[in-house]
């Protein structure tokens, strides 16, 4: 398994998470957190994230995802994070009880 | 929240990137678990593509069976346990409670719910390996017996009847047309008129008339065949056409 094959993963996961509400983009900022984002995004992406959120006049989660989709998220936010944030959707919907750390 | 497409799309990206392998998913979606939830159709289309694949493995399994499928009735505990190992071992992790044994995703749902389904397929395939020689053996044996009966009895009909031809002969053909029976032997007897009206005695012609009727008048007519018949014997008894009619007069029974 490549880093490629994973990154794509994760990005279908996360946006397949979203789209079936399976979590919300809350969710995913609970875990992606700012200090995350802050680390690991590319300048260029921090910037268009201010951006939209100048221009809308609220920075919210949904706000956020809509600049940086799943894709850039797999692509640069830790997997371990993401993973985090789907097994903890997952403990939600009483699938397991076990939580990757 | 549509968890069910969620398990889809996850699964199957996760198989088309190599995330997880078939064998991963077979691991958790073992024959007894396919055993308690999947459907009869999905059953006999496994157990089609199984019969007719040179080699049966896990990759088979999950293509034939399909991850929509597996999603929708298989518990979403079991479809979460593959998609969390592969997203464990995709982070270099393993989940301690899905990856160590298989049968743990059920254990940790209702311990009675395998226990249940272990015995019956043994059961089944116990059962057929005993329940295939007896047959063998009764279906031998039976074979020839009545075979040879129903051979025997036919030989032994078609030998009786022979000599008894006339008896036996006409017993069954005057039950089955009894109406017609003597219809057939006026015509026999019509047919063979001629023959016999062509031979020299008149008495002939008259008895063979009336042979249908019974053994009295065949006396009464031989009655007077003897007296006039010192001087007749032997051009009757040389003449085929006379002991064609008797022979002749038999076989029409039997024929019919």
């Amino acid at each position: 398994m490549s880093q490629d094959q994973r990154q794509q993963w994760f990005a279908r996961v996360v946006e397949s998470g979203l789209q079936n509400q399976i979590f919300n983009p809350t969710d995913v900022l609970a875990h992606a957190t700012p200090d995350v984002l802050a680390t690991h995004l590319p300048a260029e992406l921090l910037s268009k994230v201010l951006q939209a959120s100048l221009a809308a006049g609220a920075m919210t989660p949904e706000r956020v995802l809509e600049t940086v989709t799943p894709e850039l998220l797999a692509q640069h936010v830790p997997h371990e994070v993401l993973w985090a944030c789907i097994a903890a959707a997952a403990a939600r919907a009483g699938l397991t009880n076990v939580v990757v750390p | 929240m549509n968890i069910k497409a969620f398990f889809v799309e996850a699964l199957t990206s996760a198989l088309d990137l190599g995330i997880a392998r078939p064998e991963d998913v077979v691991k958790h979606v073992t024959p007894d678990v396919l055993a308690q939830h999947l459907p009869r159709p999905l059953w006999a289309r496994l157990l089609t593509a199984c019969l007719g694949a040179p080699r049966v493995d896990a990759q088979l399994i999950v293509e034939t069976i399909g991850v929509p499928n597996l999603a929708e009735h298989l518990p979403a505990t079991i479809i979460w346990a593959c998609i969390a190992e592969a997203g464990a071992r995709s982070l270099g992790k393993q989940v301690d409670v899905h990856v160590a044994p298989a049968p743990l995703p059920v254990s940790t749902r209702p311990t009675p719910a395998p226990q249940p389904l272990t015995p019956p397929p043994p059961e089944v395939i116990t059962s057929m390996p005993k329940a295939t020689p007896p047959p063998m053996a009764a279906v031998g044996p039976s074979i020839p017996a009545p075979a040879t009966g129903a051979l025997a009895d036919v030989i032994s009909e078609l030998e009786t009847a022979e000599p008894s031809a006339p008896v036996r002969g006409r017993t069954p053909t005057s039950q089955r047309f009894r109406q017609s029976n003597t219809g057939i032997g006026r015509l026999g007897a019509s047919q063979r008129r001629p023959q016999a009206s062509a031979t020299p005695s008149p008495l002939r012609t008259q008895r063979r008339g009336s042979t249908e009727v019974t053994d009295t008048e065949s006396a009464e007519v031989v009655s007077p065949e003897i007296a006039v018949d010192d001087s007749q014997l032997v051009d009757w008894s040389t003449n085929e056409n006379t002991h064609a009619g008797d022979d002749d007069f038999s076989d029409l029974g039997r024929k019919r």
